[in-house]
């Protein structure tokens, strides 16, 4: 017992330092760090026709203008498990689109490019989600099959230095990283920033996308995100998922929607609900140090403040290095 | 001019005068590969599908020997000795054998499950006898990775059966592509279980592309595909017209039953 409690003791040693140290040097274009962010915890206890007013309201408290944009809500569809928390909620989807709507948008499209699952179709229509956005003549498209371009990295933290964008990325005016709060067995936590691993193109890169695995998942999603703007995120914290996640995990309540202008904050804001340090968590910390602020000294909570959970979100051995003390 | 798509078009218009392969050949690159698109100078993991559509077109034995040769000399990044070691001993986070090895989908990343079924299926189909030497031990490897990385309950995804002791859940139209791959090796239990829960999955399914991919597979495997047709020519929506790719694969397999299959490769 000893000796596998040291083994695992050092893998996650060995894991924290190993996703530490090619974030020592800075490789990034810019600070753009602003002075201050803000987020917005709202309570919500259920997915129903409610959440359209819940975040409407939510909404407001960020005098957001997307007056004659074109909005691209990029919510975390991975596959169809019957039964399992997986998926950013249609309904939360669905809502957001009518707010975004309703603010003015010239247009709002959904998009997703699935990891594993190459049948995006296939998701969105065993989960539900194509019949509602039929419904509201919302379109769809898959990121996996678009159309790309070859776009250079504004940081350099996985020495990818292009990825191949879809399209539909690029020509986006106002893009909303929608979240479903998870643990994940690769990268410790999936929130607004992971979750844009959905916007590399299967196309190009397969199914999963392995390329970004294998030059560093931390360093990958600091480049990715680094690249392409995330203008507002809108994180499904209602039901989340912890222990074995982004799949096999077990549905864990938060009641939760947490909204923000800046994906650093909102990623550490929901780290801390989760009972996770965010300055452990490599892809946050690393960010922090010129996309946005993580420190609860630099956070505006325009709502609630963020809560210590009760008990802390299970995780996978070999991440609980990230556990707050 | 994309790859994927392309190459389906082409198989499913193979007898048609429109079918015009040269799009495909001017698109092969130096090595014998092919990128994923147009503008794509790095290879794709879909050279096996590529090949495998040379072949069924029946033409240019010069670009199909060079995209062999290629698919022979590429092999996924577990293979190498290093990270053999790796996934033996301190990476034991997914069960897989490293030492069963097949195709990536990039260069310098690890096998995974279509790009490998999609190298089989067109090396068998260009090797049809006298697999020596090179051949035969990349057959063999690149089979041995399918059975090694199928789902437990029969079945393939992406190509991660278990992670962290979870065994995880089979996509269709991975599944499909796979069982293609091993149609001809003898029906174990993997085969078998796996044919029922395509059969069983199929009949539920109301997403074209793998509606249209089971139906390919169980044809192969010589199961009754009629009412899958049926309902596959019902369950396309107009949008999906709009996917080329889908299109194709709905096409071939309507007509597999008239035209044939062209993914029923001999072993």
């Amino acid at each position: 017992m000893i000796r596998i409690a040291a083994h695992a003791g050092s893998l996650g040693f060995a894991a924290r330092a190993a996703n530490s140290l090619p974030f020592l040097l800075p490789r990034y274009d810019q600070d753009r760090r602003p002075a201050r962010s803000r987020v917005a915890i709202l309570p919500a206890t259920e997915y129903s026709g409610m959440l359209s007013d819940v975040l409407s309201e939510g909404l407001k408290l960020f005098d957001l203008n997307v007056a004659g944009k074109s909005v691209l809500l990029k919510p975390n569809l991975v596959d169809y498990i019957p039964g399992a928390a997986i998926n950013t909620h249609l309904l939360l989807i669905v809502a957001a689109a009518e707010c975004f709507r309703r603010f003015g948008a010239k247009q709002v499209i959904v998009a997703e490019g699935p990891g594993h699952q190459r049948d995006t179709r296939l998701v969105l229509r065993a989960t539900g989600l194509e019949q509602h956005l039929n419904e509201q003549r919302i379109p769809f498209v898959d990121l996996n099959r678009d159309d790309v371009a070859k776009v250079p990295l504004r940081a350099d933290y996985s020495r990818l230095k292009h990825l191949w964008l879809p399209r539909t990325v690029l020509e986006a005016d106002f893009i909303v990283s929608m979240p479903k709060v998870k643990t994940h067995h690769w990268s410790g936590v999936t929130l607004s920033m992971k979750n844009m691993f959905g916007v590399v193109p299967g196309v190009k890169y397969g199914w999963p996308k392995n390329l970004l695995h294998w030059r560093g998942i931390q360093q990958s999603i600091v480049d990715l995100v680094a690249t392409v703007p995330i203008h507002f995120i809108i994180a499904d914290a209602i039901v989340c998922m912890e222990g074995n996640g982004p799949l096999a995990g077990t549905a864990r309540r938060l009641d939760r929607i947490v909204l923000s202008d800046d994906p650093v904050a909102a990623d550490a804001t929901c780290a801390r609900l989760m009972g996770l340090a965010p300055e452990r968590i490599p892809h946050i910390s690393a960010t922090a140090t010129f996309m946005g602020n993580s420190s609860r000294d630099l956070i505006d909570y325009l709502a609630e403040a963020p809560h210590v959970p009760d008990r802390r979100f299970d995780l996978v051995p070999g991440f609980h290095y990230l556990y707050a003390d | 001019m994309a790859l994927e798509p392309t190459c389906l078009v082409l198989m499913a218009l193979r007898q048609e005068r429109c079918a015009d392969v040269q799009v495909l050949l001017n698109a092969q690159q130096s090595d014998g590969s092919w990128g994923s698109f147009a503008s794509d100078d790095e290879a794709s993991g879909l050279t096996g599908l590529a090949l495998l559509t040379l072949n069924t077109l029946g033409v240019v034995p010069r670009a199909a020997t060079q995209a062999a040769n290629w698919l022979l000399e590429t092999k996924g990044r577990e293979a190498n000795w290093p990270w053999r070691w790796k996934f033996r001993t301190t990476d034991t986070r997914v069960n897989l054998d490293p030492d069963k090895f097949g195709w990536p989908w990039e260069a310098g990343t690890c096998s995974w499950v279509v790009p490998t079924a999609f190298a089989l299926l067109a090396l068998k189909h260009s090797f049809p006898s006298c697999r020596n030497g090179k051949i035969a031990h990349r057959i063999e490897r690149g089979v041995e990775m399918l059975q090694d990385r199928a789902c437990p309950q029969g079945g393939w995804n992406a190509g991660n059966g278990v992670v962290y002791g979870t065994p995880m859940a089979p996509h269709i139209d991975a599944t499909a592509i796979a069982l293609l791959a091993l149609r001809g090796r003898p029906k174990n239990r993997l085969i078998h279980r796996s044919l029922r829960w395509l059969e069983h999955q199929a009949g539920l399914c109301r997403a074209a592309w793998s509606l249209a991919w089971s139906i390919l597979a169980l044809d192969a495997y010589e199961l009754p595909v009629v009412t899958l047709q049926q309902r596959l020519a019902t369950v396309v929506e107009p949008h999906e017209t709009c996917d080329t790719a889908t299109l194709a694969a709905v096409a071939l397999a309507l007509d597999c039953k008239v035209a044939g299959n062209s993914f029923k490769v001999a072993e």
